[in-house]
């Protein structure tokens, strides 16, 4: 069985009943029915505000760097891809295992907001809600629901994920999901680029990083930018012009993709949060297939695992020219 | 951050090329080659760093960024790495590297990795020639003039 | 009120025509669709699309650009620095299709750059600019521009205005300066049918249940909601991202900086954020916003209370693009209810 809100809800209220947690990190409802927003309990009476539904997009786990302070466990959501971040967080010795409560709930994709009212033609203010069905997704519109094929309308990253269920959690909410059936070759987008001469990738990266506005919420909303002061934001040396352009903004996209070479986790919510569109998950697909194909190595699997920028083997790859 | 304009009078394209080069061999090397008076190009700027793995992806992205045509990284070969691991360290982050630059359209000849000891200064001479050959063949680097 | 005199209409296959020609005696920025639609300088009238709710950049790009050279400064002979003005845009500048609540965001913007302190390179730019807006029938969920006594239909705030009533456009000078770009361009004009007001009405049904609030004593109810936990919750939530402020029409913050090279530099002033915490990062270390709650309830601060003391108005249009792009649904048009409700002040 598919996790509900209502699960969720109930068992994070015994979470906080019977001492597990002292706070919780999940999803509400937010603005209209197609956003939700984080949403931070103390106690279990609120947990009736919580909802798990197919537009739970955000990673919560960064939030969890708030939390190294208070007192007792503090209890999260994840998805898988979410779960995968926890684990580099872990990795990396951000959090705490023995603070934080990890509360999973497999995950079947979630959907794309601006492709759903694309493919509907709908405003948002017409769609009511949206459930998961399987292979689609039922839409509740004002005329009546409507099922929509994932594959239309599923999120970017949702469509070549390989962790649907969390790989590590204190509990799981709902039956695993082992594998999802639309996922096919993870990297076809980052080989059709890789296939284009150099003038017309160049042109192609201008074009997308000219509409740039550094508004660095793909930074901030990066689970695995941990860093307290950012290399960007350094007044001495200054890495970085504040001047807006495209040398500059190539230089903070190429630095920010190799940042998280190793240990981005493809949870897409740096392309989710960007106004402007850039893919930026392109930069960090290819970082991941380089880093795969070279050093065979997978971020956000197993805590012991060495990060692969941080170790070597005499028989690598050599020089080159 | 333009680079200053060096008011050369240029007649036929000649490129900036950086080479970050390590202190315990590559740049006792590039010594060498210059007291054994061999031939080399005159447009590699050489900077010194302490190993190769003093170099991070940040300093080239920078240069290639503000209008260098290539960035070379030159340190001692496998095993003989003064700090014993700094250029195994430098190897797997220049190849993930340079895959990333040559996804955005920089060529892979731009950014190159070297081993170069401090007793080979015919070495150093012949891939510093190397590379300024490959890079002079590849043109101004597209991404220098952007602003 | 507009004139009626000065109305006119187009037919909406004779646009295209018009802009083309605008195009060729002005700098013409309008709505453009790439990625999204976004305000842009265009050469002809086929670049233009009309088919969005509103753009994802305000057009304040054109006013105050993200970075704008302030001037160039380079080492000169024995008289020392020599120095030239930047790019400045000396240029006669037409932007068509912005809409009334952006229109109005310019008159915001205005008390900060033509107030006690004038700002050359803002007003050159807004005193050589017709405005030609697209009234907006259709709008956002999040849109909520009644709230500060804005008529998205109206012309108020633009030299000229459009609205597309169907067949035809219904076209309106608001000002001398609209009535004279008009006559320039006549000939792609007709006079009126008769019942056009009849159709802007019909359409004028599609703005029924926008969202209003009573926003007339909010500076005065959130004053004592400085030092509340309400700031917390909101705070926990932010990322510190720019989003909210760069997407703004009325955030008008920006940086100095100069680039300083062996034989000269220049100074420009870009834009800046009190969403990031360098913004008020002293050269000692000490930051007195240090935490995103502190940051965040500066931002509602100035929005809805600090602007207000200072210029009588809310600093605010209602055009939902903070709402629309927050990538955590952080909600202004929520927190004024909040605020007005008391639940703000309850948490």
């Amino acid at each position: 069985m598919k996790a509900t809100s209502e699960e969720v809800k109930t068992s994070v209220k015994k979470l906080f009943e019977d001492g597990s947690i002292g706070h919780f990190i999940g999803y509400e409802m937010g603005s209209d029915s197609l956003r939700v927003t984080p949403c931070f309990l103390k106690s279990g009476q609120a947990a009736s505000r919580l909802v798990w539904n197919p537009l739970c997009a955000n990673n919560l786990s960064k939030y969890l760097l708030d939390f190294g302070k208070v007192e007792g466990k503090v209890g999260i959501m994840v998805k898988g891809c979410d779960s995968r971040s926890v684990v580099e967080l872990l990795k990396e010795h951000q959090i705490d295992r023995d603070k934080v409560f990890i509360v999973g709930v497999p995950c079947s994709g979630i959907v794309d907001r601006e492709k759903l009212l694309a493919v509907l033609g709908v405003s948002p203010g017409e769609v009511v809600a949206v459930e998961d069905d399987g292979d689609a997704f039922l839409v509740t519109i004002k005329e009546g629901t409507r099922r929509v094929k994932k594959e239309q309308v599923l999120r970017g990253e949702c469509l070549v994920c390989r962790y649907p269920t969390p790989v590590i959690y204190d509990m799981l909410i709902g039956e695993a999901v082992s594998s999802l059936p639309w996922v096919g070759d993870d990297y076809s987008s980052v080989k059709e680029l890789e296939a284009l001469s150099s003038e017309e990738k160049e042109r192609y990266w201008s074009s997308e990083l000219s509409r740039c506005i550094r508004c660095y919420a793909c930074r901030n909303i990066c689970p695995v930018c941990t860093c307290v002061e950012c290399i960007f934001d350094k007044k001495a040396p200054r890495w970085l012009s504040k001047a807006s352009d495209v040398s500059e903004n190539l230089v903070y996209h190429l630095v920010r993709a190799f940042h998280v070479a190793g240990r981005c986790v493809d949870c897409g919510e740096c392309e989710r949060a960007c106004p402007m569109h850039i893919p930026l998950r392109s930069l960090n697909k290819k970082v991941e297939k380089d880093i795969l194909e070279l050093f065979g190595y997978t971020a956000g699997i197993d805590v012991e695992q060495q990060p692969p920028l941080t170790t070597y083997q005499a028989g690598d790859l050599d020089e080159f020219l | 951050m333009k680079l200053p304009d060096t008011k050369e009078v240029q007649t036929e394209f000649k490129p900036k090329i950086l080479a970050f080069c390590c202190n315990w061999c590559a740049y006792a090397g590039a010594d060498l080659a210059g007291v054994s008076r061999f031939q080399m190009p005159t447009n590699v700027r050489v900077i010194r760093v302490m190993c190769s793995g003093r170099v991070p992806p940040e300093l080239v992205i920078r240069a290639l960024a503000n209008g260098l045509d290539g960035v070379m990284i030159l340190g001692c070969h496998p095993g003989e790495c003064h700090y014993s691991e700094g250029n195994y360290l430098t190897r797997r982050r220049a190849h993930v590297l340079k895959r990333l630059l040559s996804y955005i359209g920089i060529e892979p000849d731009r950014f190159q990795l070297r081993w170069v000891s401090a007793a080979e200064g015919a070495k150093f001479s012949a891939v510093v020639k190397e590379a300024a050959d490959k890079i002079t063949a590849l043109g101004p680097n597209r991404w220098g003039d952007k602003r | 009120m507009v004139n009626q005199t000065k109305s006119r209409i187009i037919e909406k296959n004779r646009l295209t025509e018009l802009l083309d020609e605008l195009a060729q005696g002005y700098h013409l920025i309008a709505p453009v669709r790439d990625n999204d639609v976004s305000f842009r300088r265009v050469e002809s009238g086929s670049e233009v699309t009309l088919d969005y709710i509103n753009t994802v950049l305000s057009p304040k790009n054109a006013f105050f650009p993200q970075t704008e050279t302030l001037f160039r400064f380079s080492r000169g002979d024995s008289q020392g620095f020599r120095t030239e003005p930047g790019t400045e845009a000396d240029r006669e500048q037409v932007i068509f299709g912005i809409r009334p609540c952006d229109a109005r965001s310019l008159r915001l913007m205005d008390m900060v750059f033509n107030g006690q302190y004038k700002d050359s390179y803002y007003l050159k730019k807004r005193e050589k600019t017709t405005l030609i807006g697209l009234a907006c029938f259709n709008p956002d969920k999040t849109c909520f521009c009644p709230t500060f006594g804005i008529d998205p239909t109206s012309g108020e705030d633009v030299d000229i205005l459009f609205s597309d009533i169907g067949d035809r456009y219904l076209v309106e000078a608001s000002t001398e300066k609209g009535a004279t770009l008009l006559d320039r361009f006549a000939k792609f004009l007709s006079e009126l049918r008769g019942d056009e007001e009849q159709l802007r009405k019909a359409r004028k049904a599609g703005l029924v249940g926008m969202k209003k609030l009573d926003v007339s004593a909010i500076a005065d109810k959130i004053a004592p909601l400085y030092e509340g936990d309400y700031w917390n919750s909101i705070g926990m939530k932010c990322l510190g991202c720019g989003i909210c402020t760069y997407l703004c029409p009325t955030c008008h913050c920006f940086d100095i900086a100069d680039v300083n090279l062996d034989e000269g530099g220049e100074r420009f002033r870009c834009w800046d954020s009190c969403m990031f915490p360098e913004f008020t990062l002293m050269a000692s270390g000490e930051n007195p916003r240090p935490n995103r709650k502190a940051r965040v309830q500066q931002r509602f601060f100035h929005k809805l209370k600090y602007f207000h003391d200072r210029n009588a108005e809310l600093a605010c249009v209602g055009c939902g693009r903070c709402i629309r792009y927050c990538p955590v649904n952080i909600d202004i048009a929520r927190i004024i209810e909040d605020v007005i409700s008391g639940k703000a002040g309850n948490e």
